[in-house]
């Protein structure tokens, strides 16, 4: 991930210009070879991550961040509970993909937000039931429901009461909605919805390069493991730091 | 070997009229590695061909947007006229043809015994009517300009009259692409009897199989049958064609080519003059107005590299002139090289506002297309002319930035005759007009071209119709690439002609 | 009880309907927004004025968008899904390609469901041992890989390095062999997803006192495992592999592409890109319309399984 971050103060060449021919081999100055325009794959895998992983970061934490608020309500107050249930029941019914495919190409040109705000947006519904779930029998214990009795407000009810108590299963959520988001951002990429040429990219550059694939793979292979790589390292790493919390949350019921 | 020698006969009766068009140039053509030996019969060729399932279109007298449904359709349906190398068009279902004195009424002595599929004689009549029909659909103008229902009709059992509103050479060439014949009065034109060298099996969701027609009038068919199978993408039909799924795929293009070359068992035909490439600089109003602009532009690209890292090499350099193709192509006018400083003075001459970005406008719809877009805004920044690349989908290009926008990439596929683009693309009354060019020498000498009989004279005039392309034109043609098929190395008589000329399978087999 | 389960289940059904109607609203109006015009991409480029109005005419694009809509939605229900912008049935095009997308998902489905249930239950015969540990990390490894990458590997090593397998399939008479390919790109994402989630609900079930004390009284492994730990953790695995039938779905959009495979996710990329409203109207809500089914199907699992929330 840091890689991806700071990847494009290390790219040796101009993305944009070609420096050997269309799909060569790794030769001398571009150790991963050429693209399909001849560009150099090292200095475009360096530059590409970024933003996927920008874009990614924010689906991922936006999601989560929305439903933990969200998803602790609908704790707290039931009839809210089931109004989210019914959305969500509406939102699963629509494909992330299809959803970005059909949102991303109705306005053309507009780059990644309209993917990122479709992906926030059908990824909410889903998310606030996990987190529901997980705040309902914090919601039941007896200090909230004192809380709740002394007329502490629904705001900091979830601020102060069930939010710090869902940390391991809010980093868990998060991992995993990172990988999904990468998942649907990437997916996009590779449909050309988001990422334009002749900007660099991870996903755009497997889909451009996919016809070249016998002639250099690794202008295809590269960007397909670093994303897998990317969701992975995320993914574990918030594995772990929830690992690291779960006995707090524990001892705080 | 028998059929060959027919069929040079019969170009040679044809040749009477538009022998003027090969007008003493010579043709070019390149062998493709196929199996030797004389033609084997039998067998099955599997071909795929690119197509997309929402825009399948089986009336031969529609727009077929899919490669694979013009393929089946040429199998099924002769056309009047055909695509050829030296001279541009050959005997199809006319054997000969003769124009009146004042080249505006043509007559077509067609074929004797031919019969649709199934068994009925195909007359004149039929012939008039599908022509006719084809006139009356929705791009009837275009692929017919100058040409009235009323001027179309049978003389006799075997004669078609065409009459031109104005002298025209062209009829015959015009006449080439997509005049299928069906019987007269067809109601459903999907999948009705042809007269073509194969027959419909079946056809389903875009792919079809179609059997040879024994009793073809245009010679013996050595397939026993050719199976059509639709691909969405190239790369999926590339990696078939690789894997001995299908034995050809029909233009794959150039980083196809260059996969095969690592392949064994796989032969790639290469077409040239498939496509000529170009860049749309709007002439009529916006930062591309001035000629002196236009010129710099012109100056500014490297069409070497282009054709070497868009269409990775497979195609040459062009030099503005639309009709690479073309037996007659001024070979002579000077190229165009690249100059920076030239380029640089004429825009600063012009008073070129090099503070501001241009929109290039490109879609993905041909190989390459998009690439070069990449590319000439690295090259033409190299010139001070600062170019922002927007990709658009195909609908929104087509619709909204094709002959509107002051700058885009574009293509036409059909480079086989300098007077039949111009016609189409150049002319100020063309429909296609893309570039808004109204050149009043450019239309004289078009007119003069199209109404000459005289080889000569028609050779000097269509040189000067493209001098005046090269100087002022709209157009930045900067490369014909060649079009690309992918084979097995097990089939033979694959046709190498460019653009639509690729699907002329009826001489195709199968060794082994 | 039984009239209240009834009762239960017939409003779970009719919720499904609703919220299924819901989303075809959704997408008919989001597809309205799209800029651009299918008439434009389905006539030739030199068509004039007056077709194109004549077009528009044809295909009832000069009415209001809600006679439209009301149109629309009518049809749909009655099976007929209206015609694309160059005049084709869409039923036609899109029933006829629904089968291969079902073939397609629903062998991707079955495929990750059973090696979800065989991998989670080799992670909870021995919890923490060394197949727990690798099955689980390769299982994170798997759910964060893209179907077309996976896909793009697959066709490289196996269909041209190797060439023991088909890259491209594509006719109506496609081989079983056809379809390995597509099937394992789709499912291993979905594999890794639902293992994780198989393990954990086993893991969970764990816990419980009536499976401790099937443990207690010596029951075979077996036993345990299709007899107390299925039945408690068959909730929570149908629903996720009921979202995942949403994720194959949309997997199988790029899937479809890259492996030529004649299904609804090709039609509705080409539909998208050429502003075929209807069309994507039509995908969109077929695509809707099978997931509910599936979550219907869930629903009936979780009231066999006496659950339910």
């Amino acid at each position: 991930m840091a890689l991806a971050v700071a990847g494009p103060w290390f790219a040796p060449h101009d993305i944009t210009a070609p420096r050997t021919a269309p799909y060569a081999s790794p030769g001398p100055g571009t150790p991963l070879g050429g693209d399909q325009i001849g560009r150099d794959v090292l200095s475009r895998v360096l530059v590409g991550g970024r933003d996927l992983v920008l874009a990614s970061l924010v689906v991922a934490a936006a999601v989560t961040g929305t439903a933990a608020v969200l998803g602790a309500a609908a704790a707290l107050r039931p009839r809210f509970g089931a109004v989210l249930d019914r959305v969500a029941d509406t939102v699963i019914l629509l494909p992330a993909v299809l959803g970005v495919l059909v949102v991303g190409l109705s306005v053309p040109g507009s780059g990644r937000l309209p993917v990122v705000v479709t992906a926030v947006v059908l990824g909410i519904p889903f998310a606030a039931r996990v987190t529901a779930a997980a705040a309902a029998p914090i919601a039941a214990t007896g200090y909230v429901e004192t809380a709740q009795a002394a007329g502490e407000s629904l705001f900091s009810l979830v601020w102060r009461e069930i939010l710090p108590n869902l940390r391991a299963t809010l980093l868990t959520l998060l991992g995993l909605r990172f990988a999904a988001a990468v998942g649907v951002v990437a997916t996009a990429g590779f449909l050309q919805i988001g990422a334009q040429p002749p900007a660099a990219d991870w996903a755009l550059m497997i889909g451009e390069n996919s016809d070249g694939v016998l002639l250099n793979p690794l202008a295809v292979l590269v960007p397909s493991a670093a994303i897998a790589l990317l969701a992975v390292g995320v993914n574990l790493a918030c594995d772990i730091a929830a690992a690291r919390w779960r006995p707090k949350a524990v001892r705080g019921r | 070997m028998a059929s060959l020698t027919r069929r040079r006969m019969l170009q040679a009766g044809a040749a009477a009229v538009t022998a003027w068009a090969a007008g003493g140039c010579t043709p070019e053509g390149t062998p493709a590695s196929a199996p030797t030996g004389p033609p084997r019969n039998g067998g099955t060729l599997r071909v795929g061909a690119i197509g997309k399932a929402a825009a399948i279109v089986r009336d031969p007298f529609g727009v077929q947007p899919n490669d694979s449904d013009y393929l089946i359709l040429s199998l099924l349906y002769d056309t009047v006229t055909i695509p050829a190398k030296s001279p541009l068009v050959a005997p199809r279902l006319a054997t000969r043809w003769e124009a009146g004195e004042d080249l505006r009424t043509w007559r077509f002595t067609l074929a004797e015994n031919v019969a649709f599929h199934d068994g009925s004689p195909c007359t004149a009549e039929d012939v008039a009517w599908s022509v006719r029909r084809l006139r009356q659909s929705e791009a009837g103008t275009s692929r017919l300009p100058g040409i009235d229902v009323s001027g179309i009709r049978a003389e006799g059992p075997r004669t078609l009259v065409i009459e031109s509103r104005y002298p025209n050479s062209r009829i015959p060439l015009l006449l080439r692409l997509t005049t299928f014949v069906q019987k007269k009065g067809t109601t459903d034109p999907a999948g009705a009897p042809g007269t073509g060298p194969f027959e419909l099996d079946w056809f389903r969701d875009g792919n079809a199989r179609l059997v040879r027609n024994d009793n073809w009038f245009g010679g013996e068919v050595h397939l026993d049958a050719i199976e059509v199978r639709m691909f969405d993408r190239t790369a999926s039909m590339v990696n078939a064609v690789l894997t001995g799924e299908i034995d050809l795929a029909s233009n794959a293009g150039a980083v196809a080519a260059r996969t095969a070359g690592k392949r064994d068992g796989v032969q790639v035909v290469r077409r040239p003059d498939d496509t000529a490439h170009y860049v749309v600089m709007r002439t009529s109003d916006g930062p591309f107005a001035d000629p002196r602009v236009r010129e710099a532009v012109k100056l500014a690209v490297d069409r070497k590299a282009l054709v070497d890292q868009a269409i990775s090499g497979y195609g040459k350099p062009a030099n503005d002139i639309l009709g690479t193709g073309d037996p007659c192509y001024a070979k002579d006018i000077p190229q165009r090289e690249r100059n920076i400083d030239r380029a640089r003075k004429l825009l600063d001459e012009a008073g070129f506002d090099r503070s501001r970005s241009y929109q290039l406008l490109t879609t993905e719809e041909i190989p390459g297309m998009a690439e070069s877009a990449t590319l000439l805004a690295n090259q033409l920044q190299e010139a001070g002319v600062k170019i922002d690349v927007r990709k658009q989908d195909q609908a929104t290009f087509l619709g909204a930035s094709r002959g509107k926008a002051p700058l885009y990439t574009s293509f036409y596929g059909t480079q086989d005759s300098v007077v039949f683009c111009a016609g189409k693309l150049l002319v100020s009354e063309s429909k296609l007009n893309e570039a808004a060019w109204h050149d009043p020498a450019f239309d004289a000498a078009y007119q003069q071209v199209v109404s000459t009989a005289d080889d000569k004279r028609g050779a000097q005039l269509s040189h000067d119709l493209q001098q005046v392309q090269h100087e002022r034109s709209g157009l930045l043609v900067w490369g014909a690439a060649d079009g690309i098929d992918l084979a097995s190395d097990k089939v033979g008589g694959l046709p190498d002609l460019p653009g639509y000329g690729r699907v002329q399978l009826e001489r195709a087999w199968l060794s082994g | 009880m039984i009239p209240h389960r009834t009762t239960r289940v017939l409003g779970q059904l009719t919720r499904r309907v609703v919220t299924l109607v819901a989303l075809l609203a959704i997408t008919f109006f989001a597809v309205e927004v799209l800029p651009g015009d299918a008439v434009v991409s389905s006539l030739s480029q030199d068509a004039s004025d007056a077709e194109f109005a004549a077009r528009r005419a044809a295909l009832g694009l000069d009415q209001p968008v809600l006679a439209r809509f009301w149109h629309w939605i009518a049809g749909v229900f009655s099976g007929d899904l209206g015609t694309t912008a160059r005049g084709q049935h869409i039923a036609d095009l899109v029933l006829g390609r629904l089968p291969q997308t079902m073939l397609l998902g629903g062998t991707a489905l079955v495929v990750t469901v059973l090696a979800a249930l065989a991998l989670g239950s080799l992670c909870v015969l021995r919890p923490g041992g060394r197949a727990d540990r690798a099955i689980a990390g390769t299982a994170m490894v798997a759910l964060a890989l893209p179907e077309f990458a996976v896909a793009t590997a697959l066709v490289v090593v196996f269909a041209i390095w190797l060439r023991v397998l088909p890259a491209a399939t594509g006719t109506a008479a496609t081989s079983p062999v056809a379809l390995v390919l597509p099937v394992i790109a789709l499912a291993l994402p979905q594999i890794g997803w639902n293992t994780r989630v198989v393990r954990a609900a086993f893991g969970e079930q764990l816990g419980t006192p009536h499976v401790d004390a099937a443990v207690l009284d010596g029951l075979s492994r077996r036993r345990i495992l299709t007899h107390y730990l299925l039945p408690g953790a068959a909730p929570t695995i149908a629903a996720a592999a009921a979202t995942s039938v949403g994720m194959v779905l949309g997997g199988a959009v790029t899937i479809e592409a890259i492996f030529n495979f004649p299904g609804l996710g090709s039609v509705l990329i080409d539909a998208v890109q050429h502003r075929d409203a209807p069309l994507v109207a039509a995908v969109v809500a077929l695509t809707g319309a099978l997931i509910t089914v599936v979550l219907i199907g869930c629903d009936a699992v979780r009231a066999w399984a006496g659950g339910g929330r």
